[in-house]
């Protein structure tokens, strides 16, 4: 089934038309992007249980972009009646002509052209959320909150969530007239145990470009989860140094988008950010790795038919076979950089600005099996449970954090597990000690992506196993 | 449209609720070096409206409730359907009973600075003036900066009487230093203030071009090893964040943390500094229209009250203190010079620094320290801090100097020991 198209967008057409019109009468280009989103989130716990409605990806409201004498300027805004429309413009006009104090200047841009085109276009479901309803959803992580108690006695806590949400996005633009309604779904389970004052955690996620049919995923890993919050409590700390490590695909979808997806956002070129604009046309990971991003190859939270910018989603190759080849871009960095955009120009909302950000990105599978890779390590560790990363896009810095690693010895698992794990060290020499990829790859797409510390958007990433050495803390 | 939400929840037989009323207005400018590349303005007005089913199960009386956000641009029938919704879905997701806030209506605050003649455009520009007033052409530079002004008016209504409205003025941003030699690097900063403090902004990019000369200095990473750690600025908030979020009753109520008042939280046999900690109040009312007031948290290692809004504070049999942002801490004993004057890592920046309030481990990849060996100090870059709050809080020292954010005013340094470092 595809996703509907929004009431609301419909009944305020006509307005954002005529707001348009008035725009491109003063400016030589002006642009209008309208959203409107729902969300729904619940969440089950041994005390609490909660749903509600709304949410970081969930807005309703418009950006109008304007170009004025080689300047670009925006004003956001969230109510638009007839009464209304003198206002917009009025604000618009007055953003259009800020100048920044005396000793600064400007950047200068080119006009924008772009392809005259109109579509519209909605994602599939299989279950519609909304009609399943709350009581069905709520029983569902109920049941399986359950299970992860029956599974591990002494857990402090087995916390289970999900989350839908559906977009509908309209991008006006002379000659342009693009629609689309987007719908996502998430779940995770979380365990707890307490080792004297610590708490130690374990979690897992589910994610689809889709509907409810995700709930259907969560039910097989809960057991698991609770008897690892468990184990945690004998975990012990690691000894820094370099290891020979197997990562999980969730893993190696950390290393994907923190250690190297950030830093081939061009918004960090046009700033010289970014040390990867020096190493395009070179090897910067083994020539087993070839490295995907776009919003328009996979199924997944991070999928779109447009971005917030109006250019059509992609499926950019960023390294072919350990070379890097091409970063992602939005509009006004390729405009910049004299490049073509990749669609990959995303707002948090239509209340902030668009950066070049990261949509589905993810490592190529290779051809070996599991078995294989766990047999080959002599002396290393699967690492497991990606907790949070930060980019270094200036000097490749690698900070990753992983919730834990087991030790395997002469290709086996000795039983012995590590807590907390710091990933650290320089993202090339990592990505080229990569020397097995597991056959077949798979995305994550439960979190959100910040630029520095703001700017959340919804993304995925992932990729096969993968084996190679990294410094850990 | 709060009195067209009282009616809508009315006719749905809604008589607990919380409606939340946030009017915005922003100017915002984003810097490449010295060139603005875009300029930005909103204006935006929102409601969130949380509604609340009581019910009787066989655990006794149970509340439940839901938030949603509603639109001016909402018909009525969508409105009430939304409401309708909202209800169905708090009887659904019924806790342990609890009350409101209550209050009644107070006067408005306006905030304690509110723009002059220039408004807000004349606020960014002095601050834009001052972020690039130290950038005198060194090989240290702003790179990018990125400058938000907002003034925001916020009221809250609930049906146990409590009607206030209050304005908060925020000006804040972040930017990046570069420097190009010896080696390329970049350090990257954000500030916060409740009026346009171009002073402050001043000496703050001054200290961070300082930092980022020193970083292209650096040229390795420290080796392996325990150090006794010094941190300071930003970092002194998010480690003292763990004491924040254990004493925080949604935290005991859900059994992550066993606080309770009169508990020593530094356990006992403490060699260094007795924490003393208050909440610092910045706003008038929380979003649930507590009052705020400063109150003191932790005194001399002691936990004076557990903190949170209506719901766990009922749970916890406690006075509701409702939501803080700010920590204050007192001066410590040592002046930084003193703490320094023994071998230590002083690490100015990582990559990003975190706790984690579960685990009470902190760390970060280290993007410049200090190293002192008793001898001579080292720039150093690399590795990373792996430490365990529940294991150096025992001989954690505050220095004299102190710093102020618009989340924490406090020491500028804390010294912790024996803290495990990844490096060569």
């Amino acid at each position: 089934m595809k996703v509907k198209d929004s009431e609301y967008l419909k009944r305020v057409r006509p307005l954002l038309g005529r707001l348009l019109e008035e725009l491109t009468d003063r400016f030589p280009y002006a642009s209008i992007l309208a959203q409107d989103g729902t969300e729904r989130s619940y969440s089950v716990s041994r005390r609490l249980r909660s749903i509600n409605g709304g949410g970081r990806f969930s807005d309703r409201g418009f950006v109008v972009k304007v170009f004025n004498e080689g300047r670009w300027s925006e004003h956001s805004f969230n109510e638009l009646t007839e009464e209304d429309l003198p206002r917009v413009v009025e604000a618009v006009v007055r953003g259009a002509a800020v100048r920044g104090p005396e000793g600064t200047g400007y950047r200068e841009y080119e006009i924008p052209e772009a392809e005259p085109l109109k579509f519209k276009a909605s994602t599939d479901f299989e279950i519609d959320p909304a009609e399943l309803g709350d009581e069905s959803i709520l029983a569902r992580l109920q049941a399986i909150r359950d299970r992860g108690f029956k599974a591990a006695e002494g857990l402090i806590d087995c916390r289970v969530n999900a989350t839908w949400n559906r977009t509908s996005k309209l991008f006006l633009a002379p000659g342009r007239e693009l629609e689309q309604n987007v719908m996502w779904m998430t779940g995770s389970v979380m365990a707890a145990a307490p080792r004297g004052q610590e708490i130690m955690a374990s979690f897992v996620s589910y994610s689809n470009l889709g509907g409810a049919e995700v709930l259907g995923g969560m039910d097989g890993d809960v057991e698991r989860v609770a008897k690892v919050a468990l184990e945690l409590t004998a975990s012990e700390p690691l000894t820094p140094g370099e290891y020979e490590c197997v990562c999980t695909p969730d893993v190696t979808g950390m290393i994907v988008h923190e250690a190297f997806g950030h830093g081939v956002e061009m918004d960090m070129f046009v700033k010289n950010r970014a040390l990867a604009q020096k190493y395009v046309g070179e090897y910067v990971a083994s020539p087993l790795v070839t490295m995907h991003d776009g919003a328009a190859k996979v199924p997944e939270t991070g999928s779109y038919f447009f971005d917030d910018e109006g250019t059509l989603a992609h499926d950019t190759v960023i390294i072919e076979k350990g070379v890097l080849k091409r970063g992602i871009s939005d509009y006004q960095s390729a405009k910049s950089l004299g490049t073509e955009p990749t669609g990959n120009g995303r707002r948090e909302s239509f209340r902030r600005k668009a950066y070049t950000r990261m949509t589905n990105t993810w490592f190529e599978a290779g051809t070996d099996t599991l078995e294989d890779m766990i047999a080959s390590v002599k002396d290393g560790l699967l690492l497991e449970e990606p907790s949070s990363g930060m980019e270094d896009p200036k000097n490749w810095g690698i900070q990753c954090m992983v919730n834990y690693a087991r030790e395997i010895k002469d290709g086996k698992f000795t039983g012995r597990i590590f807590s907390p794990v710091v990933l650290t060290g320089y993202v090339p020499d990592l990505l080229k000690s990569i020397t097995m990829m597991s056959d077949s790859a798979m995305l994550h797409g439960s979190g959100m992506c910040g630029k520095g510390y703001k700017e959340w958007v919804k993304v995925s990433d992932g990729g096969p196993y993968i084996k190679a050495r990294i410094r850990l803390g | 449209m709060i009195e067209r939400l009282k009616a809508a929840l009315a006719a749905e037989n809604i008589d607990i609720y919380s409606i939340s009323e946030t009017d915005k207005e922003s100017r915002e400018a984003f810097f490449v070096k010295k060139e603005l590349d875009l300029a930005r303005s909103t204006s935006l007005r929102d409601y969130t409206v949380t509604v609340y089913r009581e019910t009787q199960t066989e655990a006794g009386r149970r509340l439940g409730s839901s938030t949603l956000p509603v639109y001016e641009s909402m018909t009525e029938e969508e409105l009430r359907e939304a409401l309708r919704a909202g209800a169905f879905a708090a009887s659904l997701a019924g806790n342990q009973y609890y009350e409101l806030a209550a209050g009644r209506r107070e006067e408005f605050k306006p905030a304690q600075y509110r723009p002059g003649e220039g408004g807000l455009e004349g606020d960014l520009d002095a601050m834009v003036k001052a972020l690039f007033a130290p950038d005198r052409g060194g090989e240290a530079f702003v790179n990018s900066a990125e400058f938000f002004v907002t003034l925001s008016h916020r009221r809250v209504v609930n049906s146990r009487g409590v009607d206030v409205s209050w304005e908060v003025y925020d000006i804040s941003g972040e930017y990046v230093i570069q420097c190009l030699e010896p080696r390329d690097v970049e350090t990257h900063h954000t500030f916060s203030y409740s009026r346009p403090d171009t002073k402050a902004l001043i000496e703050d990019v001054e200290e961070s071009l300082r930092v980022t000369r020193d970083r292209a200095q650096a040229q390795r990473a420290p080796k392996a090893g325990k150090y006794t750690l010094i941190l300071s600025g930003p970092q002194v908030r998010e480690l003292l964040s763990f004491y924040l979020g254990r004493s925080g009753a949604a935290m005991v109520y859900q059994g992550f943390s066993d606080f309770a008042p009169g508990d020593d939280i530094q356990g006992g046999d403490v060699s260094g500094e007795r924490l003393t900690l208050e909440l610092a109040a910045t706003e008038p009312y929380d979003g649930e229209g507590i009052p705020l007031r400063d109150r003191t948290l932790i005194e001399d290692g002691v936990l004076k009250t557990l903190h949170g809004g209506a719901r766990f504070s009922y749970y916890m049999g406690v006075e509701p203190t409702g939501s803080y942002k700010c920590l204050r801490v007192p001066a410590g004993r040592k002046s930084l010079e003193e703490m320094k004057s023994a071998p230590h890592l002083h690490v100015v920046a990582f990559s990003d620094f975190q706790m984690d309030t579960f685990s009470g481990h902190f760390g970060g990849e280290i993007r410049l320290g200090y190293l002192f060996d008793g001898e001579r100090t080292v720039p150093v870059t690399g590795g990373s801090v792996n430490g365990s709050i529940l294991e150096a809080q025992k001989g954690m020292e505050f220095s004299k100097e102190l710093y102020r954010s618009a989340e924490y005013e406090g020491p500028l340094a804390v010294s912790l020991p024996d803290v495990a470092v990844a490096g060569e």
